[in-house]
C-alpha cells in the first residue's frame, strides 16, 4: 500500500511539473496578446487542477504518517509527520500571499507605486496561493483518508467546551463572557484534552473557516477571465477576499500571542512531540490517556498507537 | 522569539497605521464611499488592537520566562 501512495505522488508530481511547464510555456510563446498580469493568471488557473491532484495525493502520504505515538522517554506525539510536514507549507505559502496581497490592496487605496513592477506582486501571490491551495488539499486528503476529527468539537460537547474555554480565559474577560453565554462557573473545570479548549473553539474553527473563504473568494477572482462571473458575484468575492485577508492578519497575530507563550507548543509543530511533563501539567486529560496506553504499549514492548487511544481523544494529528 | 514577536507586532503596527490613515484621508477610499473607509478604520483598528495585545505578550515572556496559562 505504501508504494502506491508513494507511486500517486510521483504520479502527481510528473503530471504537475508538466501542467505547469505547458502553462508557462503556452504563456510565454508570445501567441497571446496577454501583459504580464494576464499571463500570469492564466498561468496560475491553468495550473490549478494539476497543484489540486498533486494535493490530493500528498494527503494520501500524509495519512500514512497517522497515528498515536510515545516515546521511550514518555514524550507524546501531538501532531503527526504530515501534519507538521503540511503547516509548514502552509505557513510558507501564507509568508508569500500574505504580504503581496496586502501590498496590491493598500498600494492601490493609497495610490503609492514602488520601483519593483505590481506584476512581481501578482506573481509571487499566485505561487503562494498555488501553495496554500496544495497544503489546504492536501490537509482535507488526509482528513477523510484518517478520519481525525480531534480538532473539532465533538457532538453534544459544546456544552463543556466552552466551560473549559472560559476557565483558560483571563478573568476579567471570564464573568462576561459566561453571562454572554450562559455558562454556569460553579461547574469544576473539566481536564483539558489534546487540545486546549481555546484551540477547539476559537483557533481550529476561525482558521479552517477563514482559509475556505480566502480560497473560495480568490479562486473567483482568478477564475473570471477563463469563466463569465457576474459583476456583483465578482465584486462581492473581491471585498470578501480583502476581508478574509485582514481577517488572517488578525487571526495571525492571535496565533502568535496564544502560541509564543506556550513555546512547548510551538516546538511541537516542528517535532511533533510534547514532552510528558508539559501534557502532564498543561494537557492532564490527554496525558493521562496517552500515558495510560503508552504504559501498557511499554508493557507489551510496542511503540506505536493503538485504536484505543484515538477513541479516547489521545491520538496524533 | 519574544523579540521576533515584537518586531511582527511593529510591522502591523505600521500597517494598522496606514489602514487607518487611509480610511480619513486617501482619495480611492473617499471615491468608494463611507463603507469602504470605515472598513479600513475597523481593519485597522483591529490589527492594531492584536498587534498590541502580541506585543504585550512578547515583552511580558522577555521578562519572564513563565508561560501564562490563560488564553
Amino acid at each position: 500500500m505504501r508504494i502506491v501512495t508513494w507511486i500517486l505522488v510521483a504520479a502527481g508530481l510528473v503530471l504537475a511539473g508538466v501542467g505547469v511547464s505547458s502553462a508557462v510555456g503556452q504563456a510565454g510563446s508570445g501567441a497571446q496578446p496577454w501583459g504580464n498580469e494576464l499571463s500570469d493568471n492564466f498561468v496560475f488557473i491553468k495550473a490549478l487542477p494539476f497543484v489540486l491532484g498533486l494535493g490530493v495525493a500528498v494527503g494520501l502520504l500524509m495519512a500514512r504518517t497517522y497515528g498515536a505515538k510515545v516515546r521511550s522517554d514518555g514524550a507524546i506525539r501531538r501532531w503527526s509527520r504530515g501534519t507538521v510536514v503540511g503547516h509548514a507549507v502552509l505557513t510558507l505559502g501564507f509568508i508569500l500571499a500574505l504580504p503581496t496581497g496586502m501590498w496590491q490592496y493598500l498600494g492601490g487605496i493609497l495610490d503609492v507605486n514602488l520601483p519593483i513592477p505590481l506584476y512581481l506582486f501578482y506573481r509571487v501571490h499566485y505561487i503562494g496561493a498555488s501553495i496554500v491551495l496544495f497544503a489546504a488539499t492536501a490537509f482535507v486528503s488526509y482528513l477523510s483518508m484518517t478520519g481525525d476529527r480531534s480538532l473539532l468539537v465533538p457532538r453534544g460537547q459544546w456544552g463543556r467546551h466552552l466551560l473549559g474555554l472560559a476557565y483558560e480565559l483571563p478573568e476579567k474577560v471570564r464573568t462576561p463572557y459566561a453571562k454572554l453565554l450562559r455558562v454556569d462557573l460553579t461547574q469544576p473545570r473539566p481536564p483539558t484534552g489534546q487540545f486546549t479548549f481555546y484551540e477547539r473553539v476559537v483557533e481550529f474553527p476561525s482558521w479552517s473557516i477563514l482559509l475556505v473563504l480566502i480560497t473560495v473568494t480568490g479562486l473567483i477572482k482568478a477564475g473570471r477571465y477563463l469563466l463569465p462571473v457576474p459583476g456583483t458575484v465578482l465584486w462581492l468575492s473581491s471585498t470578501l477576499h480583502v476581508a478574509a485577508m485582514v481577517a488572517i492578519v488578525v487571526k495571525l497575530l492571535d496565533h502568535l500571542r496564544y502560541t509564543l507563550p506556550r513555546w512547548p507548543l510551538v516546538a511541537s509543530i516542528t517535532s511533533g512531540w510534547v514532552n510528558e511533563r508539559y501534557a502532564r501539567l498543561r494537557h492532564p486529560g490527554w496525558a493521562q490517556v496517552s500515558g495510560g496506553t503508552a504504559a501498557g504499549r511499554r508493557a507489551n514492548g510496542e511503540s506505536s498507537g493503538s485504536a484505543a487511544a484515538g477513541a479516547l481523544g489521545g491520538s496524533d494529528t | 522569539m519574544g523579540l521576533l514577536g515584537l518586531l511582527w507586532s511593529l510591522a502591523n503596527l505600521v500597517v494598522a497605521y496606514f489602514f487607518v490613515t487611509g480610511a480619513f484621508v486617501a482619495k480611492t477610499a473617499a471615491k468608494e464611499g463611507i463603507l469602504a473607509q470605515l472598513s479600513l478604520l475597523l481593519g485597522g483598528v483591529l490589527i492594531a488592537g492584536f498587534a498590541i495585545l502580541l506585543a504585550r505578550e512578547c515583552a511580558r515572556m522577555l521578562t519572564s520566562a513563565d508561560a501564562s496559562g490563560t488564553a
